[in-house]
């Protein structure tokens, strides 16, 4: 048989590996590897790949400090660590993009080099980045086979018809019905992780690096992305998995490797440990996750009244009411709605019928004349609608606030330093100057900023959409304890999560939204996960 | 196992070619209009004249949809032509042989392509400044070697390609159709293609596959520069003439072709079938505004009017 060899021998692959866990692997499978992925069995064999004293140094950053870390067949392997711990470094020094300054890769316990992709794919590393590498005009089996194409009949020529036979074989063992020739453009986050996956599955990967893979896949998506690891794991696929969530690290993982600063600074196994364990580990310090802070015992006047309101986006019949001094939580499910009560709070949905009070105002027209009102959004994706990342801290701070700042329409740069320093200051925003691109700030930093370019315009109702995503543990709490200080001033908070813990811990009250409607409002002595679960689940 | 839905499934064909773009009811509309303004505008005779006349404009605007693909552009394209042309022009006039000259265009044409490429893939700057200045420099080289002054000199076997049949075929045809075949393998089955597709759609793909998008991108300029010297040697056979500055200004209809025929200047999103309808379009428009009478100054604002409507209805459909 002609075998192409970026292609993995599928028709062996198939037949040697049963799908289910329990099936009965032969000894003298054509793929080596170690049975069912049990670590007793696979510990004394040399890891498949080992990582000894890795150290990365960037200008001004020494982003990898003596990193050491192993992953054997069949194990999955969870890195964890803050934004910026080092985990993303070591996953493309894995993969060749970065050339380590330090230290030795042993594959299979034999001393190699990776300076390159190509070094890394050579050995079967392969990486499903957060952002995929996909082409979104090519179809799905070009996409696969990108800088491996099967040879066609003149140089330079590529063989069409190969490349969907070989790719309906990887998709198939995937499980995954599509047809190849589907532009990428066309298919859902999912889907494209899927082709991603198929695609490393061609290069014959055994070492399949993952870089929180869940994060945009909805409940029953990620339970799927579960079943297909865990099947190319009873394959004797290795899996480092990269995740911010300490649910997914107890369900998946066999193993845990926290990282901290760029260094390693913990090894352990999910039954030997807690959530509170890692987080210490990744922080450093004991991090309470409660996000204590004084409930609100007598409200002010009320900031944000939404009466009957309902949206051509889908929301019906809405009534909401936050005070001053308060935090109220927006619940519910994704696609529940939540998130266009805030965008027709805020003027940037029109309203069909019913309407919107502002401090004892009524809200008409756009969103700058919301802002006129005391009004503030921190919208759910910073990066696309709460800030200029290609501008600079200090500009970025002042965006909302320029009117306000310089009425009479000339810009002063004394001013603007003043504020600039004034609010990086008062809000601990880590960044080297007022000049630095926001672009390179963590998550963390960023959401301060957007906080702070609120706080220009002398806002008195802020609404945070997800104000937490993608920043880490620490971090967050340096946000809750902004929002805090924000309703202890007096400012009126909606605060829209879907991280239960958050509305249960942090809200004075919270209401639940299902199907684009109110289905139900918590006071402080009912909130509860489980109630705020009950009311947002469709079939409840 | 399927839990991940499946779409509802596309043919390959029409994945091939691509969803028919606006550019069909625009050429729906020059049809009606023009053949009812004007009866000769439907002749055997005119079909194979604006047929001969756009196969100048394809040669072109295929390259083009390649570089626009990228994410790129290429504005010197009219200015390279006129230096190919009279390159051509210059080797015919000093009696060397029509092969030499046919290479001296076509090289003439690679090296700015080059020039181009290696610019924009290493310096990493924007193709429309880049090929802004290349532009200036070709048109310059073309006045200079000309003196500014049309070559007649240049043989007769030249103005033959262009004039010439073959198999009653008329020849320019014949240039297009081949060109055409040729291009249409370029984009959709091979490397080159593929990756022209992929520098624009998202260049990180190459990188991580290990592919060099920088060596592709330099070859994508090249290649388009090499057509455009072709494009050049069939517009001075048309005119029997080297002429330093009768292609000026084809950049915009080449570029309104690609535009016209649905290729977007993002990700990397169109193809060559559309373009080919681009040309068409844009060949019968001139053509019918020719045949009623409308000067050429006016027909550029047309082009200009069809290239905003194509825009449009890209952007109705869309929504």
């Amino acid at each position: 048989m002609n075998v192409h060899p970026n292609v993995p021998n599928l028709v062996a692959l198939r037949s040697a590996v049963p799908f289910e866990r329990s099936g009965v692997q032969p000894e003298d499978s054509s793929i080596n590897i170690a049975a069912g992925g049990t670590l007793g069995k696979s510990a004394a064999q040399p890891p498949l790949l080992e990582l000894r004293g890795i150290a990365k140094q960037f200008p001004g950053v020494r982003a990898l400090d003596g990193v050491t870390f192993e992953v054997r067949a069949g194990e999955v392997h969870m890195l964890l660590g803050e934004n910026g711990a080092g985990k993303s470094t070591l996953m493309k020094v894995m993969s060749g993009v970065y050339k380590a300054d330090e230290g030795a890769f042993f594959h299979q316990g034999e001393q190699v080099r990776i300076d390159s992709p190509k070094d890394a794919q050579a050995l079967g590393i392969a990486v499903i980045y957060q952002e995929f590498s996909l082409v979104p005009y090519l179809d799905i089996a070009q996409n696969i086979f990108i800088g491996r194409e099967f040879a066609g009949r003149f140089p330079g020529t590529v063989d069409n018809a190969r490349a969907h036979q070989e790719a309906k074989k990887v998709l198939g063992l995937l499980g995954f019905e599509q047809d190849t020739h589907t532009p990428v453009h066309k298919l859902g986050v999912a889907q494209q992780q899927m082709v991603e996956i198929a695609k490393a599955l061609s290069q014959n990967a055994r070492i399949l690096v993952m870089d929180e893979p869940t994060a945009p896949l909805s409940e029953r998506e990620t339970e799927n992305l579960f079943r297909v690891i865990r099947m190319l794991q009873a394959e004797g696929v290795a899996i480092v998995y990269i995740s911010h969530r300490m649910s997914e690290v107890f369900a998946l993982g066999d193993r845990i490797t926290v990282l901290r600063d760029g260094r390693m600074v913990g090894a352990t196994r999910p039954a030997d440990a807690t959530p509170a364990d890692l987080v210490r580990m990744m922080v450093g310090r004991d991090v309470d996750l409660t996000y204590p802070r004084r409930f609100c015992e007598t409200p002010g006047v009320p900031g944000l009244v939404l009466r009957n309101v309902s949206s051509p986006s889908g929301i019906r019949d809405v009534n909401i009411e936050v005070r001053a001094g308060e935090i109220v939580g927006l619940a519910g499910l994704v696609g529940s709605g939540r998130s266009e009560v805030a965008r027709a709070a805020f003027g940037i949905d029109p309203v069909s019928s019913g309407e919107v009070e502002v401090f004892g105002k009524r809200r008409r027209g756009e969103p700058d004349q919301s802002v006129k009102l005391g009004m503030a959004l921190i919208p759910e994706s910073r990066k696309q609608e709460g800030l200029a990342v290609t501008r600079s801290v200090g500009d970025n701070l002042m965006l909302s606030g320029l009117a306000k700042m310089f009425p009479g329409g000339w810009f002063r740069p004394g001013v603007a330093r003043n504020f600039g320093r004034k609010m990086v200051a008062d809000l601990r925003i880590a960044t080297p100057t007022l000049g630095r691109r926001t672009a390179f700030l963590s998550g963390g930093n960023q959401q301060k900023i957007v906080i702070g370019k609120w706080l220009a315009t002398g806002a008195r109702l802020f609404i945070f959409d997800e104000p937490t995503r993608g920043i880490d543990v620490g971090a967050k709490s340096e946000i809750f304890a902004l929002i805090a200080k924000l309703v202890e001033e007096g400012a009126a908070v909606l605060l829209i999560s879907s991280e239960l813990p958050e509305i249960v811990h942090v809200c004075d009250r919270a209401y639940v939204m299902r199907e684009g409607r109110v289905a139900g409002h918590l006071t402080r002595e009912q909130l509860s996960e489980e109630n705020l679960l009950s009311l947002g689940m469709h079939d409840a | 196992m399927h839990n991940v839905q499946a779409l509802p499934q596309t043919r390959p064909w029409t994945a091939t070619v691509g969803r028919i773009p606006g550019v069909a009811y625009m050429m729906v509309v020059i049809v009606v209009l023009f053949s009812s303004l004007n009866r000769q505008f439907l002749d055997g005779a005119n079909l194979i004249n604006i047929g001969s006349q756009g196969s100048i404009l394809l040669l072109l605007a295929l390259p083009m949809t390649f570089v626009i693909l990228t994410e790129g552009i290429d504005v010197s394209a009219g200015a390279v032509a006129a230096a190919s042309s009279v390159a051509l022009g210059c080797v015919m006039q000093a009696g060397g042989h029509t092969w030499l000259g046919i290479v001296a265009a076509i090289g003439v044409g690679t090296l700015f392509g080059l020039f181009n490429g290696t610019l924009i893939a290493w310096l990493r700057l924007p193709p429309f400044v880049v090929t802004l200045g290349t532009m200036g420099m070709a048109q310059g080289l073309a006045l200079i070697f000309s003196n500014g002054q049309s070559i007649t000199d240049i043989g007769t076997v030249i103005p033959a390609l262009y004039g010439g049949k073959v198999l009653g075929i008329p020849a320019p045809l014949i240039f297009a159709i081949v060109a055409y075949a040729l291009n249409h393998l370029l984009l959709y089955r091979s490397r080159f293609g593929i990756y022209a597709r992929a520098i624009g759609g998202n260049p990180e793909a190459l990188r991580f596959a290990g592919v060099s998008a920088k060596a592709w991108l330099i070859s994508i300029y090249a290649f388009a520069g090499a057509m455009f010297g072709i494009g050049a040697i069939l517009l001075t056979a048309r005119m029997s003439t080297a002429h330093p500055t009768a292609s000026l200004g084809m950049e915009f209809d080449a570029i309104a072709a690609v535009v016209v025929g649905g290729t977007s200047f993002e990700k990397g999103n169109g193809g060559l079938p559309g373009t080919l309808l681009g040309v068409l379009t844009i060949g019968m428009l001139r053509n019918g505004l020719n045949l009623v009478g409308v000067p050429s100054s006016v027909q550029v604002s047309c082009v200009g009017v069809l290239v905003l409507l194509a825009l449009l209805i890209e952007g109705w459909k869309t929504k």
